[in-house]
């Protein structure tokens, strides 16, 4: 069971939301400040924390700025009302993981809070395991069907990337900015190249496919 | 009112007859004595009659040039400081006053005239605040009740006990306050654009880049309605704008490429590049757009084809306009009935383009 521990003065929203985690099979604990988020982790565990920025007290900012302290990796989402630039830099500067801008569509919330807790999983174990492949980020290798394939460093990280996102759709660019080095002058067409020879390599798994969408981007579909 | 008492009667000043007859008193004078110097020195007839006519030139020049001076003091260069001024606020800027020419016991018709304007410009301005006041603070309000209404929708659709009819009702509700919200959002986002001391964030990024992750956003819709998109955005493309508020564009216009075009249709988008800009052009194979809805469709509120009312709240185009005003760019759109519709838009690539040609 996860627990998911939402903080929120807005009392409607609080209870509404915790109700809508615990529909979906979530175990959710709602606090209205600060003060009693920090009485609830003190006594138990939490695998994903919800929070409004603008509480009576201390705030959101310093919620997170706090909890990130003592904890790294525990993903954090904010629910706010604002939806100006710099509160999004401010609060992704503070480690959080996700900003959603009220009113929340309930909807969302889920798939983002099920992307965010598959992400830290993933993360913490370092490993990926989809049908017949497993990954394993610390020892880079990529076991297919128990027969090891030979994979270079950049080849892994961005397999292991679409895999981490899988159904995400991300743009040439976005690749090329992530693994390749910042002064590349390499045309976008070297992503195809890759994706052509891990396509190549991968053909023998069975649990996904790398599509290509609209011919302007990939993404890993389970 | 005491002011009016007070306008000077402009129609014979006594101070300007005086000046007036005492310079054509001197005038005159000179052009005796000339005529009794000549006439000593016992000139020719025909020099005496050239010196005098050289003379009278003179004067008439003089006078013209004296009289143009006090013209363009008087009237044309306040004229011409009310006419940047009107400009200014005909632009948007309320912040405009301009002092009067004269001090208060010597105003005229043109300093009321200026004192009115100022009023104007005031009362304009204050409106102004009360609207966009008016807004920042009513759409929380409207905001907060809203969401109560989409959250309760959603957890009621969660219910396992509900008829298909009840959860009908339920979607009905839920998709109504959506678009609700969607139309207090954009009203607050034209409305922030609209005043003007926004300032633009410029940052140097992909242009192409962020209308691929725009498209990547539409795919479900695309894929449903099986709708062919090819795009030439293969390279990295940099310019300097607002991110976020280009974003706004691309959004607005696929989404309305995918409203409008019909199963199986196709959207295609293609660059051009120049010097200092970029023309981006996306066209869709969709219904198409009559004369009279090209004129009006970046007006606020406005919908063309009302079969697709539903989807929309007609801001859409109005708030591209205005980002793409912002930022000395254009829009234009090319469209035909049942074959399709192109819009272009034109972008400066670097930032002190629109600050060259603005000035």
């Amino acid at each position: 069971m996860i627990h998911i521990l939402v903080v929120e003065d807005d009392e409607n929203l609080n209870k509404t939301a915790c109700s809508f985690l615990r529909s979906s099979g979530f175990d959710a604990v709602g606090c209205l400040s600060t003060e009693e988020a920090y009485d609830a982790m003190y006594n138990n565990l939490f695998e994903l924390i919800i929070s409004d920025i603008m509480m009576p007290g201390i705030d959101g900012f310093e919620f997170a700025e706090s909890v990130r302290k003592v904890n790294k990796t525990v993903p954090i989402l904010f629910m706010s009302a604002r939806d100006d630039l710099p509160s999004k830099q401010k609060g992704f500067q503070l480690g959080i993981d996700d900003y959603m801008v009220k009113p929340i569509d309930f909807e969302e919330l889920l798939l983002r809070v099920r992307a965010l807790l598959r992400r830290a999983n993933v993360e913490m174990e370092r490993k990926l395991t989809i049908g017949n492949l497993t990954m394993d980020a610390d020892a880079m290798t990529a076991i297919i069907a128990g027969e090891e394939v030979p994979i270079t460093t950049r080849e892994f990280n961005i397999m292991y990337k679409l895999l981490s996102y899988p159904n995400k759709t991300f743009s040439r660019a976005q690749l090329m900015d992530e693994f390749w080095g910042i002064d590349t002058d390499a045309s976008l067409r070297a992503v195809d190249v890759y994706v052509t020879k891990l396509r190549d390599k991968f053909s023998g798994c069975d649990g996904f496919k790398i599509v290509t969408v609209r011919g302007l981007g990939y993404k890993a579909v389970i | 009112m005491n002011q009016k008492d007070k306008i000077r009667q402009s129609h014979l000043p006594v101070r300007y007859f005086g000046i007036t007859f005492l310079v054509m008193l001197l005038v005159a004078g000179v052009h005796a004595g000339l005529i009794l110097l000549l006439t000593m020195l016992e000139l020719w007839s025909g020099v005496t009659a050239a010196i005098i006519i050289i003379y009278w030139i003179m004067m008439a020049a003089l006078f013209v040039l004296i009289t143009n001076k006090q013209m363009v003091k008087y009237y044309e260069t306040p004229m011409k400081e009310l006419a940047k001024a009107t400009n200014a606020v005909a632009k948007g800027d309320f912040s405009v006053y301009m002092p009067p020419i004269h001090t208060a016991d010597k105003l005229d018709y043109l300093d009321v005239m200026i004192m009115d304007f100022n009023k104007m410009v005031e009362e304009l301005g204050s409106i102004e605040t009360l609207k966009t006041d008016f807004f920042s603070n009513v759409s929380h309000e409207i905001k907060t009740p809203l969401a109560v209404i989409s959250n309760y929708a959603q957890l009621l659709l969660r219910q396992d006990n509900l008829t298909e009819e009840e959860k009908d009702y339920v979607k009905n509700i839920l998709s109504a306050s959506k678009k609700l919200t969607e139309l207090i959002t954009n009203i607050l986002k034209i409305n922030k654009l609209e005043k003007q001391n926004i300032n633009p964030e410029i940052v140097r990024f992909d242009v192409n880049e962020q209308i691929c992750n725009c498209i990547f956003q539409f795919e479900e819709k695309l894929t449903q309605k099986e709708i062919e998109l090819t795009a030439e955005l293969d390279e990295r493309l940099f310019i300097e704008a607002d991110a976020s508020l280009l974003e706004l564009v691309w959004n607005n216009l696929l989404s309305n490429a995918v409203k409008f075009t019909d199963q199986g249709g196709t959207i295609d988008i293609k660059e051009e590049i120049s010097e200092d800009t970029v023309t981006i052009m996306i066209s869709d194979s969709g219904c198409g757009m009559s004369e009279e809805t090209m004129q009006h469709v970046f007006d606020k509120f406005y919908q063309g084809d009302t079969s697709h009312a539903m989807e929309g709240n007609g801001l859409g185009m109005a708030l591209v306009f205005r980002i793409l005003q912002m930022f000395g760019g254009e829009i234009s759109v090319k469209s035909e009935l049942s074959c399709g519709t192109t819009f272009s838009i034109v972008l400066p690539k670097y930032y002190d383009y629109i600050k060259r040609k603005k000035s």
